[in-house]
């Protein structure tokens, strides 16, 4: 169409007219860009990492627990099945990354102090293939098999007890008679965790081994299976419930931890919001430049209504020249918010805020993600939201009477 | 001065739309800083208040180490006087001692390990606000009293009501066996699960008893009249210890430093923002006052041609943006003011909100309060940057010759 | 054949508290290729009754005709096809389009009524070469002279063959030399082409050219002469 290669040159040209103007303007547009990809990368990142975390010391995507464990993650509410039938039961069904651990509250005691625990007794091949907290060793060894008579506990949790490997210390527990059910065991292995808390809070020993501690044949507190994504795990829920007795209780992630499972929706929120508010602020020197150069071209506009070109064609230079206004900003901007995350992938350390970022479950080192999503949003809203900004003011100059506008002064 | 002022102004009202644009975009970026300090500030301060106000108290007085490390044996002798001794002098009811360990809490049906903290009945309500949550029974009647509370959820794990007996199981000071049997007279009610479900308190003499600590605490807690007076107080107690120098005296902010640092956290996070609010406001008022700059062109040739010098008419630029950048510091106050206002009564709240609040002992719906910081810090910085944006039209006005400038159309 | 044909024109325009009468039961009628100069002072009706025919603005009351259709209650989108495509327009100054070069604002009404490509390359250049500016098709009216300005616009307003040439005070900010090269180059193309011309103008020596001379005063015709052109 010949006539919209005109309408598009006049649009272009009349742009670089008043070049500082234009230049400022997309200068402004790119930083808007800019910051909102920048700035959404970072968030992202600490909330994605949080919630991979999050699920780590779960663990899992998916649990099974007995419906009154979670109030009371006592010996007595165990899952109604052994853990010889769940491992049947998951493999079967090609679930093949879980862990079916004893999950319960124990004090642990060195010679010098005690501490509350939480006591996990797996085995550790499971433990492995779900990635649970725990499995990063840094001394010593990990347990080798689910009847190991060792125990592995956090580095964090080794120093308060003036512990270390090779020495022994006593778990002491509950069993289903609530009998004190306590054993000796041998630190065989210490771990490391993101979160420090998580190092003093658990401690792990092979299933058997507890199991028999407590006196609770095959039984487990929990089953905790992993999938692959945990934007995505309605399949692996249904899946799980289908296989698991009902009087058993199946959840998923965004439900056990009502604080991880809510991030998620509230940083999608924050994004967009995020966008808008910079768009918003964008969005008044846009149109002010936009009227500004219709404001400045009022005879021409008018000539070419008098020489009989149509409004709309009027309306569309204006829109053009918004649209290209914001192409260029937009492009700029991406390639700015690329440029300057690439050098940070290797994270930022704020680990000065260290405890800060506890709070809020995040780790002391930031790793700021690009999310495809995010940068589409970002670029679409914008475009769409400036192309309706600027429907204003080419709409009142395609009002443009030829006469007055020939004859304005 | 009064011309120059009258000129400036009327200059501004040439282009009415374009000029309001400007303004419009001081105006909502104005508001939006005002509503979000105002948001943020007040709820930093609940935070602080609440978490301080539930247990850590302003100041507390701990054997070396204690704050790291809490081991039973770090003791701060002779606590009690100690605490009488800070209480005549200060004039201050608000102190009491405390003491803690972890130990096993045995119902007739379950156990759980917990905290127990051993607490002086009489001040403890003036520096804690569990004693208050007690929502059935009552708090121990006196330091001796071989009584318990324990908070909602422990009590409904442990499955024990009023009246019930529970045992006490832990190692003493000396780190050899400790053992007592309490009655559970009080249930608190908290709200934060966590609390509820992981905390004891018995009366301070019967602790002492129990856990051999022979006169000597772990902590005396002191609560000042407000956050801003902790420093003043924190050199009157400093002056009141022991000179032999057994104790130390750390703030909240040792004790808590998650807190200090996940409100810094926030704030850089949040300084970001605002940043780039203010930088697209610049932008805006930039193009504005070159648009402006430039279209006198012609004018100013004339009015440089009689007379004047750039620099005057530099200054009449930059006393035009003071114009208009006060006119969207004033505005955007009062709209921000106002919005706050608004949430002030109806309160403040998103989705996600209670899951998020609940990890930092904030509300799940916040009343945000506007005062005079918050009202004017924001507009205050966007103004500053507007000003600053409009050197580079002024300076320009430097380079301009008369004659040229005439011939300017 | 009747290029023009006004009938008992009316048009009163309202400033500031008083009544003007632009235009006051106007009858006019110019044949086909004719050379008409409109001559008033400042506010005698010219513009006014130039901008009536040219489907610029719309009568109170009365008739237009051009070349046998009548105009004067077409809707708007109707008017700018007619300028389209039966008009050209020459007016004092503001003619061209700045960010086009000569050759693109002489091609624009083309481009505008879809003419294709080459066709409108070829038209374009031979009217630049007809109004003897050959060389500086490339260029941009900042980069040319007043004089050389009016020529596009001529170009332009005569290239897409229009029955109807309407100039207004078309020589006002053009030395005397250039006017009268302006004004031959108009005499050439009506003799050339047979297309009407109207030129208002208050120019002694613009109204010199013309083989027919009609005089307005407030609105009215008071004088309507056939002359020896120049």
């Amino acid at each position: 169409m010949q006539y919209l290669h005109l309408i598009m040159t006049l649009a272009w040209r009349n742009l670089w007219r008043n070049h500082r103007r234009t230049i400022i303007m997309i200068a402004a547009i790119s930083v808007g860009a800019w910051a909102m990809i920048f700035m959404t990368s970072l968030m992202r990142g600490m909330v994605n990492e949080m919630i991979r975390d999050g699920i780590r010391a779960l663990p899992g995507h998916v649990q099974v627990h007995h419906p009154a464990y979670r109030d009371d993650p006592s010996v007595s509410n165990l899952v109604s099945m052994t853990s010889t039938e769940i491992d049947a039961l998951l493999s079967g069904a090609g679930i093949d990354r879980f862990t079916a651990r004893v999950r319960v509250p124990a004090i642990v005691s060195s010679e010098r102090e005690s501490r509350g625990v939480t006591l996990i007794g797996a085995d550790p091949a499971q433990e492995v293939s779900v990635s649970a907290v725990g499995t990063k060793i840094v001394a010593g060894r990990n347990l080798e098999g689910p009847a190991d008579g060792g125990i592995v506990i956090g580095r964090e949790l080794a120093e308060k007890l003036e512990t270390e490997v090779g020495k022994r210390i006593v778990l002491m527990s509950q069993d289903p008679e609530n009998e004190v059910a306590d054993r000796g065991y041998r630190v065989v292995g210490l771990f490391e965790a993101t979160l420090p808390t998580q190092e003093e809070a658990f401690v792990f020993a092979g299933r058997k081994t507890v199991q028999d501690m407590l006196q609770i044949d095959d039984r487990v507190s929990e089953v905790a299976i992993a999938g692959d994504n945990y934007r995505a795990v309605d399949g692996l829920l249904a899946a799980v419930r289908d296989l698991m007795n009902d009087e058993d209780e199946v959840l998923p992630w965004t439900e056990l931890d009502a604080y991880l499972g809510a991030m998620l929706g509230v940083m999608d929120g924050f994004v967009l919001v995020w966008v808008i508010v910079i768009f918003l602020a964008l969005s008044f020197g846009l149109v002010n430049t936009l009227v500004m150069a219709v404001f400045e071209r009022v005879r021409e506009i008018g000539l070419m209504l008098a020489l009989g070109m149509r409004p709309s064609s009027i309306l569309g230079q204006i829109v053009i020249e918004s649209v290209l206004l914001l192409v260029l900003g937009l492009a700029i901007g991406n390639a700015l918010a690329f440029a300057s995350v690439v050098p940070l992938r290797g994270g930022i350390d704020i680990s000065a805020v260290a405890e800060g970022m506890e709070m809020f479950g995040a780790a002391s080192v930031l790793y700021p993600e690009i999310e495809t999503g995010d940068v589409i949003l970002a670029n679409i809203v914008v475009l769409t939201l400036g192309i309706l900004a600027s429907l204003s003011p080419a709409w009142r100059a395609s009002r443009y009477e030829p006469v007055e506008a020939i004859t304005k002064v | 001065m009064n011309i120059t002022l009258r000129l400036a102004w009327r200059n501004l009202w040439r282009h009415p739309r374009r000029t309001w644009l400007t303004i419009g975009a001081m105006v909502f970026s104005n508001a939006l800083l005002v509503f979000m300090i105002s948001l943020q500030l007040g709820m930093y301060e609940l935070m602080i208040e609440n978490t301080l106000q539930a247990f850590t108290g302003h100041l507390q007085i701990q054997a070396p180490g204690y704050k790291d490390d809490q081991k039973m044996r770090q003791v701060v002798p002779d606590a009690e006087p100690l605490a009488e001794k800070l209480r005549r002098n200060l004039g201050l009811e608000t102190i009491t001692v405390r003491s803690a360990t972890f130990a096993l809490l045995s119902s007739e049906d379950r156990s759980y390990g917990v905290q127990v903290f051993g607490v002086d009945p009489r001040y403890e309500s003036k520096v804690s606000s569990i004693p208050g949550l007690v929502k059935e029974g009552r708090f121990p009647a006196g330091r001796d009293a071989q009584e318990i509370v324990v908070g909602k959820v422990l009590a409904r794990n442990l499955q024990v009501s009023l009246g019930d007996e529970l045992t006490l199981l832990g190692s003493g000071r000396d780190g050899s066996f400790a053992a007592a049997i309490a009655t559970v007279v009080g249930i608190f009610d908290s709200g934060v699960t966590d609390l509820d479900r992981s905390i004891a308190e018995i009366p301070i003499g019967f602790f002492d008893d129990v856990f051999f600590m022979e006169g000597a605490a772990h902590a005396v807690v002191i609560v000042t009249p407000g956050l801003s007076t902790i420093d003043e107080y924190r050199l009157a107690v400093d002056a009141l210890l022991p000179a032999a120098g057994d104790v130390v005296l750390h703030d909240w902010d040792a004790l808590q430093p998650g807190l200090k640092q996940a409100i810094q956290a926030d704030l850089g996070s949040a300084f970001f923002m605002y940043a780039v609010l203010v930088v697209l406001v610049a932008f805006s008022v930039m193009n504005t006052q070159l648009m402006s700059v430039l279209e006198r062109t012609h004018e100013f040739g004339i009015i440089m041609a009689l007379g004047l010098t750039p620099g005057r008419l530099g200054r009449l630029v930059i006393l035009e943006t003071s114009l208009m950048g006060l006119t969207g510091l004033f505005l955007g106050a009062v709209l921000g003011g106002l919005i706050t206002l608004w949430f002030t009564y109806n309160g403040f709240s998103y989705p996600g909100m209670d899951q998020m609040a609940a990890n930092f002992n904030l509300p799940s719906r916040f009343y945000p309060q506007a005062t005079l910081l918050t009202l004017f810090l924001g507009p205050a910085v966007v103004f500053a940057g507007s000003i600053i944006s409009a050197l580079y039209p002024a300076l320009r006005l430097h380079w301009l010759r008369p004659v040229e400038a005439m011939r300017a159309l | 054949m009747t290029a023009v044909r006004c009938v008992d024109l009316c048009k009163t325009y309202r400033q500031g508290d008083q009544d003007i009468k632009a235009l006051d039961h106007v009858d006019l009628e110019i044949g086909r290729g004719g050379f008409v100069c409109l001559s008033a002072p400042s506010g005698g009706g010219k513009t006014t009754l130039l901008n009536a025919i040219g489907g610029l603005d719309i009568p109170d009351s009365g008739e237009i005709w051009i070349a046998g259709q009548r105009i004067d209650r077409l809707s708007k989108g109707d008017l700018a096809a007619l300028r389209l495509r039966e008009i050209g327009f020459v007016f004092q100054a503001y003619n061209l389009i700045p960010v086009l070069t000569a050759r693109e604002n002489v091609e624009f009404v083309m481009q505008v009524q879809g003419v294709a490509a080459s066709e409108r390359r070829e038209k374009s250049q031979a009217m630049l070469e007809e109004v003897g500016l050959r060389g500086l098709e490339e260029r941009r009216p900042a980069e040319m002279s007043g004089g050389q300005q009016q020529r596009v616009a001529v170009a332009r307003a005569i290239v897409s063959r229009p029955a109807l040439v309407l100039a207004d005070e078309p020589t006002a900010n053009l030395d005397s030399k250039t006017s009268d090269e302006l004004m031959e180059l108009f005499v050439e193309l009506n003799q050339h082409h047979n297309t009407t011309f109207i030129i208002a103008t208050h120019d002694q020596r613009v109204m010199a050219y013309a083989n027919r001379l009609v005089k307005m005063l407030d609105g009215r015709i008071v004088d309507d002469i056939q002359q020896q052109a120049a």
